[in-house]
């Protein structure tokens, strides 16, 4: 487990997204929306894109290539051409730093 | 650029005496030497800024038979693309209108963005296997240029064509008489009406570049409709024709007599009310010539009518045949009262249905078709009216003709016509 | 209704729109006019190829359209039919309007199968029927043209003293690129 600080709450209000780069590992998104904080894999579980590419729609993030939904809480495909769940992070804002808990074997898993 | 040619074209239009070749509108090599030479070199009309009012809207047309997607990218900039995808060449996108992200291709799942760039597609991970795949050169083909003049939106595939100033030169002063009477300048209503009719395209550009002369004969039961008596004789009044680069506008100075055959008093009073503005506009001589009796052809087939309002495209669909697109234009700044009454008066008129678009379409068919004759086709056609008629006149710029009943303006489209049939290089034709 | 008044309204309005449809093919069009009651609309909409999560939809009010007709409009377009100089009409086309698939809602009755009736159909909607069917048209003109048009209509009819009239009808197209040259009929 690794503790990942992304950055101080503030700097990602409600609607926004951010990639982070980890290093000997995929990317990941870490989302703001109505419902909290949120983090899943950056990669589209279909055709590779970055989800932080496309938009970030409630608590939805739709892919830019073929516009695959993704629940940003579950990581759960909402509708074709996506399949596959994305992998997800626990995100805690701890001292007001944005927090995502890192488990690799949970991603080799996904 | 294909500039082979079977037939010397500087013989098919007599410009001096006023005889035109018939093998124009029915040989199928001199289509197939249109489309490389007018269509795919020439400026052509896209859209109406109004239609991609926000990013990710876009409509779909046709420059020549070519597909082309026209978008409001993301930057607010207006993009144009061919309607086919660079992997096995299908059609990108279906729809004639709508907003969207992007376009994904039905076949493999090619993705493009509103730029036109390809950002992924399906089992990406085996093409970015593949040695020498750069999904960077793997977009749509971008149109060479795309411009706008006051809303109206063109677009050419020749990186050589002259800037859109240029191609109109001297055009704009007379294409301000619609697009720029008002400060709010204009747009289209929604949705584009269409059909096909089965003629060659510069039968109808030619119409309407400068045939005065049918309205009176060939509309006569239109204006009876619309009017309650036929259309007035325009021999007497004050009129011309003018053209600039192949560009031509026949009209009257009467202000109204195009808007008249709306049939809606309430146009009319509009036209009337806003004459002192738009004469502050524009002077007093374009003034008179926003509703006015009169036609219009943009080299090389993007018409409309002043007054009436119907804008349109003369899509070519082979030498015997086109697809007719039509949208209505009114000033933004109309009253809502005032853009219903237009939208109905050009359903009325010059629509599939109209009263006056019937009668030109059923003509316009039959002078292509009579040319499947091989003894008609070798019979030459008269287009010497008003010979001789040339003036000018202090407000007005361009190649200035005496009286709208006159084939001046039809000469000079063909003129131009086989100009640029003729042509290998830009720097060859005049302006 | 009894089930023996529900197949009398229906053949009675069966037989309205077969005799309307004569007075189509034989261009009386003065007589189709008497058809429509002062306020009718009469209203064919251009057909946009949208995709399908596009709210917009195929067809909309405000759009351009092929007819978008109160009878003074209807009176025009038949005004020019019977000009001498109509071009486009003379030799006459031959016209043949086929209507089929007749469905009658009583809208008093509250029998509203689609529950489809628009605002401002009627006041008490006494006396008044929505009536859904297609329109098969085959036009055949000169030598060798030929036209079909199909159309999906839904009206309604209005009961009055002079017997059943139209006051409004939709007839969407079968076709967004119109596939011919014009439309010289009423659909």
């Amino acid at each position: 487990m690794r503790r990942l600080e992304i950055c101080p709450a503030e700097d990602l209000p409600p609607g926004e997204m951010r990639r982070v780069e980890v290093p000997g590992g995929a990317p990941i998104a870490v989302y703001h929306t109505a419902s909290g904080f949120h983090a899943t894999a950056d990669t589209c579980s279909h055709a590779l894109a970055s989800l932080t590419d496309g938009d970030l729609e409630d608590e939805e993030v739709l892919c830019p290539v073929h516009w695959a939904r993704f629940d940003v809480r579950t990581g759960e495909p909402q509708c074709f051409p996506a399949t596959v769940a994305l992998a997800v992070y626990r995100v805690e804002v701890v001292g007001g730093v944005v927090t995502v808990l890192h488990n690799e074997e949970e991603e080799e898993v996904a | 650029m294909n500039t082979a040619s079977a037939v010397d074209i500087s013989r098919l239009v007599d410009t001096e005496e006023g005889w035109v070749d018939r093998s124009i509108y029915w040989d199928p090599d001199l289509y197939a030497q249109e489309l490389e030479q007018i269509f795919a070199r020439c400026w052509l009309f896209l859209a109406h800024e109004s239609q991609l009012a926000k990013p990710g809207d876009y409509v779909t047309t046709t420059m020549g038979q070519d597909r082309v997607i026209v978008t409001r990218k993301r930057d607010g900039e207006i993009g144009a693309f061919l309607n086919s995808c660079p992997h096995r060449g299908n059609v990108v996108c279906h729809a004639e209108a709508g907003n969207t992200r992007g376009f994904v291709c039905n076949y493999h799942g090619w993705s493009f963005g509103l730029d036109g760039a390809l950002v992924g597609m399906h089992e990406q991970a085996a093409f970015d296997r593949s040695p020498g795949f750069d999904r960077t050169k793997l977009g749509l083909t971008p149109v060479a240029q795309v411009a706008t003049y006051k809303g109206l939106v063109f677009g050419t595939f020749d990186p050589g064509a002259p800037s859109l100033a240029e191609y109109f030169g001297d055009f704009t002063y007379y294409l301000d008489v619609l697009l720029d009477n008002d400060e709010g300048g204009t747009e289209f209503l929604p949705g584009c009406i269409s059909s096909v009719l089965n003629c060659n395209w510069k039968v109808a550009a030619e119409n309407f570049a400068g045939d005065a002369l049918h309205a009176g004969w060939t509309h006569d039961s239109g204006a009876r409709a619309m009017l309650g008596k036929g259309v007035a004789s325009v021999v007497d009044g004050e009129s011309y024709q003018a053209n600039v680069n192949g560009h031509c506008w026949e009209f009257n100075l009467d202000l109204l007599g195009n808007a008249a055959t709306l049939g809606d008093r309430a146009i009319l009073r509009y036209l009337r009310e806003r004459e002192p503005a738009m004469a502050e506009r524009l002077g007093p001589t374009r003034a008179r010539m926003v509703g006015s009796m009169a036609s219009v052809n943009v080299f090389p087939n993007f018409s409309f009518l002043p007054g009436q309002n119907t804008f349109r495209v003369w899509q070519p669909r082979g030498p015997q045949q086109i697809e007719l697109q039509t949208w209505v234009l009114v000033n933004r700044n109309a009253p809502q009262e005032i853009k219903d009454a237009y939208r109905k008066g050009v359903m009325m008129t010059f629509a599939p249905a109209g009263v006056f678009e019937m009668d030109d379409g059923e003509n316009w068919e039959y002078a292509t078709r009579a040319n499947d004759g091989v003894v008609t086709r070798r019979q030459r056609l008269y287009y010497g009216l008003g010979l001789g008629t040339a003036t000018t006149h202090p407000d007005l710029p361009g190649n200035l003709y005496r009286g709208q009943v006159n084939d001046a303006n039809q000469r000079a489209f063909l003129g131009r016509w086989a100009e640029l049939m003729q042509a290998d290089s830009w720097d060859r034709v005049t302006s | 209704m009894s089930a023996l008044e529900t197949l009398a309204l229906h053949h009675e309005i069966s037989g309205f729109l077969y005799r309307e449809a004569r007075l189509l093919d034989e261009e009386r069009y003065d007589d189709w006019l008497a058809l429509f009651t002062e306020d009718a609309h009469y209203w064919v909409p251009g057909v946009t190829n949208r995709q399908r999560r596009d709210p917009i939809g195929s067809i909309r009010p405000e759009q351009m359209a092929f007819f978008d007709d109160n009878l003074q409009d209807l009176s025009r377009r038949v005004a020019r039919y019977n000009a001498e100089t109509a071009w486009a009409e003379d030799p006459a086309t031959r016209h043949f309007h086929l209507v089929a698939n007749i469905e009658v809602e009583d809208i008093a009755a509250g029998d509203i199968a689609t529950g489809d009736i628009a605002a401002g159909d009627t006041d008490d909607g006494a006396g008044e029927y929505v009536v859904h069917s297609v329109l098969l048209n085959y036009r055949n003109r000169h030598r060798d043209e030929q036209d079909v048009l199909t159309a999906r209509r839904r009206d309604v009819l209005r009961r009055t003293g002079d017997g059943l009239r139209i006051v409004r009808r939709k007839a969407v197209l079968g076709q967004s690129l119109l596939l011919s040259k014009n439309i010289n009929t009423f659909l």
